[in-house]
């Protein structure tokens, strides 16, 4: 489970600076936007794609290069992650906590995309996308292109992945 | 007081926009909301704002188009843009459509009260 040498030699950086990267921007995130202090637990030791009672939010990235951010997040945690953010309590999973998830893939993926695109007009991010459901799976079609970090907080445990290629007519 | 306009097509990010511009203890008496561009343009279009908070990445029509078409129709308070874009080259681009500035998400009360509170 890493990211392709190519990716990092590309964007002149080494998978665990991009790992690194990837664990002060969420801490950043969740500090600042939720007031909640969350602990990495980098690196991951045996690979997740299936989930229960979770939630994921998904941002694109097409353009000089092609991947997914994204954040899989059980449900209790999303809800008080939600709470949070919002300053209000919410108490089931609806339109505010897929939002939420949404919004933080959508930050998460803005500093990736700062590391990756320093003009920024050559990388797009698309709209988040949120999926949620008892057990699913998350595959991708290039799964060794990707670094996965595990946070804890209050005990529970969420993933941030990053799944990227370099495109070469770029 | 100050009539406010945020476009943001995350109605998370409105409501977390909102609760930070009166936590920061701006002079905010409406705040009006739109979810992408076009609802924006046609906010403005029925209601007078004192200053614009908009994203850039949103559907339908995004926060770039909406700064360049606002600007067209005369619009003439200031319009920061909140953004997770922190490129140079998008802002610039945000700059030259006619955007006052730009603020990156995430951020706090402090850092709105610091870019808002010499323009309303």
């Amino acid at each position: 489970m890493s990211l392709n040498a190519v990716v990092m030699e590309s964007a002149h950086v080494h998978e665990e600076d991009m790992a690194r990267f990837i664990i002060d921007a969420t801490k950043e995130v969740f500090s600042t936007m939720m007031v909640m202090e969350v602990e990495d637990c980098y690196p991951m030791v045996e690979p997740v794609n299936t989930f229960h009672c979770s939630i994921t939010g998904m941002v694109g990235l097409a353009g000089s290069y092609t991947g997914i951010l994204s954040i899989h997040c059980p449900a209790l945690l999303a809800i008080k992650i939600t709470s949070n953010m919002l300053g209000m309590e919410v108490e089931e999973v609806g339109e505010d906590v897929n939002d939420a998830l949404g919004e933080i893939a959508n930050m998460l993926g803005g500093h990736v995309k700062q590391v990756l695109s320093k003009g920024g007009l050559d990388l797009n991010l698309s709209i988040p996308t949120v999926i949620s459901g008892e057990t699913y799976t998350v595959s991708s079609l290039a799964n060794h292109d990707c670094v996965v970090i595990p946070f804890q907080y209050d005990g529970e445990r969420f993933l941030v992945g990053l799944t990227i290629r370099k495109e070469s007519n770029f | 007081m100050s009539n406010i306009l945020i476009v943001d097509d995350s109605s998370t990010m409105r409501k977390i926009i909102s609760r930070s511009l009166r936590q920061a203890g701006l002079a905010v008496d409406n705040i009006y909301e739109a979810a992408d561009g076009i609802e924006g343009l046609n906010a403005l279009g029925t209601s007078p704002v004192d200053l614009i908070l908009s994203d850039i990445n949103m559907p339908n029509m995004d926060g770039l188009e909406f700064v360049k078409q606002a600007r067209a129709q005369g619009c003439k308070a200031p319009i920061m843009m909140i953004t997770t874009e922190g490129g140079e080259d998008i802002i610039g681009e945000a700059i030259n459509n006619g955007a006052t500035g730009s603020i990156r998400k995430p951020f706090t009360p402090d850092q709105l009260q610091e870019k808002l509170g010499g323009l309303i």
